[in-house]
């Protein structure tokens, strides 16, 4: 095989996918940077007007509200989900009974559409006949159960609960994953070493599983930044846009307000921050193309 | 039973065991809700509240949905949608995938990050260009434009995770099979495709609970009540005039069941893709 | 690399994309027949051989619920016998999504031919960016000039020709418990002191006052509209909508002074934000809740035992000099600008817009007609006397939401969410309310 034909070869694999996706995503992407700086309500020619949209964004209460919810939803998923998730992978790791009850259980939040979950858990949450406020006030907790979806300072939690409550089973498949590729042989080693399972699993579990955790990092930092399914279903970034998102405040002003380009550039704002943390992973993984 | 008692002679597996059964029952709490609403009338719950003895159980609002509520017409729809967007995916993806793991050239990096920085994109950053793409290529309200989209935009989530599987593949392998003088297409085809398999059969579980859950691209991309996918279809049951929550609950329930099943029966898989994809 | 192969397989993509597309169902082949109408009779070479004689109709409607979708199938039903040639293809999305969705069908190269939609501000919109279709033939020829009542018809116009057809209204009132009343030997309240009086008799007897779910902010607008127009009247009202007068103005504050005072004594439902207006409904069936002012739909939601227990009255009159303005939505069908087959689709409207369409909608919806012709004794008792309700305001609005703009209404909204949770705060959000009016009714 000549050396050109062999560089020819990467693209025409490479064709057709990138071409799709080109004419699909990334073409479209920089049209939503153009149209960030137009104003356009959808029907007629978008007009150019410079940065006129980010000066108002910024300017704008609701866009802090916004982007506060959403760093807090990100900080509380790549930690609590990715806990939860590590801890019920260690336990269902053995052969133990019921397990693979255990693992559907955890994982079936995640079959299910968003707009399902949104839609029980708003009941789970409903003030008074809910649940959740049925038994705090029956067990005596309190005389009259917060209100979940309707408190501004709990609203977003609330939201945040169900998104973890979809999570969990996600990082656990994937954490199991992880351990079952790790050499028993490895853990049995240690242990006759007179390694304790703490020692073990700080030691030599957390450490092989890194990579597993990487994944599991860049997906919490994706699915918090799209979070929008949930809040449009339960609360629609309400009451007063205390359950606001960044996407939800996009999508609010874009289609329910028309303003298709301040949406955009809230839009590009989304991505400038997705972008940011990609970064770091990015060259994490550049890191690793070294050795390669 | 022998094995049973065997495994709990340690009570730190006790304690375990306990800690499971008790997480596993607040997970499941508000599915069982669902389902028990989904038995009950909407009047009766209006009346005695949300939490109250059932009077009375009836299957009428699975009826209700399947039938009034289209679901019988939307579901088909579903899987003419979703189906070909994971085979169109996973196909081209496994392409783009070989290309990227198992060659060096000046574009690779470049490639490869595009598509992991358009795997991250908050696709509601795309909605107003891709409506017009899709109108303007004619595709706007038929499932192909719906197919496509799901297709090129899965293909960065695809890419990224088979490509770093495809590079867990021993490249001796690989070099062996070019020794021989096989073709680098027989080589994805022969020896690529059939050793990725499982990732490739894992990956394709997770698009679909994805793509058959999609809400937001079916209500921009079509306006036929006839293409409309499951959850769209859902969606027509909630109006703003009335919202019988146990049809809609129905309705969800009979919605969600496909990627329940397909969940269950590819779990193996699933578990067994992700060992490899997952760890570079 | 290799530009060539570059475009073919570009070009590859594209054949690709055109041929699946045409495989994809009857709607595609039916809408470019669309482009022959009338000459039924001339055979062409189609594929799907059984539309070939028909024209057909393209219509979107947003009536998901359930009786009025089914009232919807009927007449697209009863329409498509009474023509044999005219095939409808009729789509029915949910009320939020339609509303989210309408600008994509409409620049779309296919546009739906005919479209359900609301009067007022929310139309003139797209009357103003041309999507709308001039159809002051349909009014002619139909004779709607002389059966539809001349506010009707004032509505549909702009500019001398009219792109609307109003088909049905319904009334705004305050729901109230009959049973509930009766108990505690409750009147109807006609003024403001009186109903204040109401909700403090009703409160010390461990009855939520007054019903609300504020979950989508609309039904918090209600309170506004009303409060405003009694406090102010309906010509403020109007014209603080149409961004005429500044939401700084002091009377526009006034307003929130009386709202808060039913805020602040707690008669409003609890945790109201947690709830849809129609969640909000379980404990005003359950009779814990006495009262809920919203539009005549609430029927629609509420078993049948309820219903008969059911009465409403004239929201409560503030300032006796002021004239009386009443909330009465108009809802009905426009054809779009780009409509395929315009013929057919304005035979389809006048069917839509003719008497027995609007006296089976009254019948079977209990939704008001527009069109006189339709026979007054077929109404029902509580119809007759909404009607009289509406017969007695000096001025009809829409509804907050489409009589101001989409923008104006999303602020206002949030900002009467933001009022309800901090009362304390109305001066703030008076003031941002007014730098967004400014900025909105500038851009105009």
């Amino acid at each position: 095989m000549s050396r050109t034909k062999r560089d020819i070869i990467p693209y025409l694999f490479l064709v057709i996918p990138v071409l799709i996706y080109i004419i699909w995503v990334i073409a479209p992407m920089f049209y939503t940077f153009y149209l960030s700086l137009t104003n356009w309500n959808g029907l007629t020619t978008p007009e150019f007007i410079g940065f006129k949209n980010y000066t108002k964004l910024f300017n704008d209460k609701v866009f802090y509200i916004s982007l506060i919810n959403n760093l807090k939803w990100l900080g509380v998923f790549i930690t609590v989900p990715v806990a939860l998730g590590l801890g019920l992978a260690m336990m269902l790791n053995t052969a133990i009974p019921g397990e693979k009850f255990f693992k559907m259980t955890f994982y079936m939040p995640m079959v299910l559409a968003m707009v399902v979950s949104g839609l029980i858990w708003g009941w789970m949450y409903h003030p008074k006949g809910g649940l959740i406020n049925t038994v705090i006030v029956s067990a005596g907790v309190m005389a009259k159960g917060p209100g979940w979806l309707s408190d501004r300072d709990i609203v977003l939690w609330s939201i945040i609960i169900v998104a973890i409550w979809r999570q969990v089973g996600y990082v656990m498949v994937l954490y199991l994953a992880g351990l079952k590729s790790i050499n028993p042989q490895l853990l049995e080693a240690a242990t006759v070493d007179g390694a304790n399972r703490w020692q073990v699993f700080w030691g030599i579990i957390l450490p092989l599983l890194t990579p597993v955790t990487v994944i599991v990092l860049v997906i919490s930092v994706i699915d918090s930044l799209r979070a929008f399914d949930l809040v449009s279903v339960m609360t629609r970034g309400g009451p007063a846009n205390a359950s606001s998102v960044l996407a939800n405040f996009m999508y609010i002003e874009s289609f329910n307000n028309y303003k298709m380009g301040y949406g955009a550039a809230i839009a590009v704002i989304l991505f400038l921050i997705s972008l940011s943390f990609i970064a770091l992973y990015l060259w994490r993984v550049m890191q690793d193309e070294m050795e390669y | 039973m022998e094995t049973i008692r065997e495994y709990f002679k340690s009570p730190w597996r006790v304690l375990v065991y306990i800690i499971l059964i008790l997480s596993a029952f607040l997970w499941l709490v508000p599915v069982i809700t669902g389902l028990i609403t989904s038995l009950r009338t909407y009047d009766e719950i209006l009346i005695n509240g949300f939490i109250s003895w059932p009077e009375t159980i009836t299957f009428e609002n699975f009826k209700t949905a399947w039938d009034r509520g289209g679901l019988s017409r939307y579901l088909p729809n579903s899987f003419i949608i979703t189906l070909p967007s994971i085979v169109l995916t996973m196909f081209l993806s496994s392409l783009a995938a070989y290309a990227l793991a198992r060659f060096k050239f000046p574009a690779n990096r470049v490639i490869f990050f595009t598509f992991v920085g358009g795997m991250m994109l908050p696709f509601q950053v795309l909605l107003l260009p891709v409506f017009k793409l899709t109108d303007f290529l004619g595709l706007y309200d038929t499932y192909w434009g719906l197919i496509f989209f799901h297709t090129a935009f899965q293909l960065g989530f695809c890419t990224f995770m088979l490509r770093n599987y495809m590079r867990t593949v021993p490249g001796e392998i690989i070099e062996a099979a070019r020794i021989d003088g096989c073709s680098e297409i027989g080589i994805w085809w022969k020896i690529m495709l059939p050793l990725t398999l499982p990732a490739i059969a894992a990956i394709a579980t997770l698009e679909f609970t994805w793509i058959f859950n999609d809400y937001l691209w079916a209500i921009v991309l079509t306006s036929n009540d006839a293409l409309k996918p499951v959850t769209a279809g859902l969606a027509t049951l909630q109006g703003q005039f009335v919202t019988d929550w146990p049809v809609i609950v129905a309705g969800a329930l009979i919605g969600t069941l496909p990627t329940l099943l397909v969940f269950l029966f590819l779990q193996r898989y699933f578990i067994e893709g992700l060992t490899l994809g997952s760890s570079k | 690399m290799n530009l060539k192969k570059m475009q073919i397989v570009f070009g590859l993509v594209l054949v690709l994309s055109l041929i699946l597309s045409a495989c994809t169902p009857e709607t595609v082949t039916v809408v470019e027949e669309v482009e022959v109408p009338v000459e039924v009779e001339v055979e062409v070479p189609v594929e799907k051989e059984v539309f070939v004689e028909k024209q057909t109709v393209i219509y979107n409607s947003m009536n998901g619920d359930p009786d009025p979708r089914a009232a919807d199938e009927e007449i697209v039903k009863r329409f498509m016998e009474a023509n044999p040639d005219t095939e409808v293809i009729h789509s029915i999305v949910a009320h939020e999504d339609f509303k989210t969705a309408i600008r994509a069908y409409l620049t779309a190269s296919t546009p739906p031919d005919v479209l359900t939609w609301f009067a007022g501000n929310r139309a003139r919109f797209f009357i103003d960016n041309d999507q709308i279709m001039d159809i002051s033939d349909v009014w002619e020829s139909e004779g709607w000039n002389e059966s539809y009542p001349k506010g009707f018809q004032a509505m549909s116009t702009v500019d001398g020709a009219q792109y609307f057809l109003p088909t049905s209204w319904y009334w705004w009132a305050v729901y109230y418990r009959v049973s509930v009343f009766e108990e505690l030997g409750l009147e109807v309240p006609e003024t403001w002191d009186e109903f204040l009086a109401v909700n403090e008799t009703l409160k010390e007897n461990g009855y939520t006052p007054i019903a609300i779910g504020t979950k989508y902010r609309w039904t918090a607008a209600a309170w506004f509209d009303y409060l405003n127009m009694r406090i102010n009247g309906p010509q403020f009202h109007i014209d603080l909508m149409l961004g005429k007068e500044s939401y700084d103005d002091p009377r526009v504050a006034e307003v929130f002074k009386y709202w808060r005072v039913l805020l602040d004594n707690g008669y409003f439902l609890e945790d109201a934000a947690a709830y849809s207006w129609s969640e909000a409904l379980e404990p005003f069936i359950a009779g814990e809740a006495a009262m809920y002012l919203m539009g005549d739909f609430i029927r629609d939601s509420l078993p049948d035992e309820v219903e008969a227990d059911l009465d409403f009255f004239r929201f409560p009159i503030i300032d006796p000099s002021m004239p009386i303005g009443e909330d009465a939505p108009t809802d009905g069908y426009f054809l779009s600008a780009n409509a395929a087959n315009p013929e057919a689709a304005k035979a389809f409207l006048a069917y839509l817009g003719s008497v027995e369409v609007q006296t089976y909608n009254a019948e079977t919806l209990g939704r008001l007609p527009t069109n006189s012709g339709v026979d007054r004794s077929l109404f029902t008792e509580s119809q007759q006397k909404g009607m009289e309700l509406i017969d007695g305001a000096d001025f009809v609005a829409q509804f907050y939401d489409r009589d101001t703009t989409p923008e104006m209404a999303d602020e206002g909204m949030n900002a009467f969410m933001a009022f309800w949770d901090d009362p304390d705060s109305i001066e703030t959000l008076l003031a941002d309310l007014e730098a967004a009016r400014q900025e909105i009714f500038l851009e105009e």
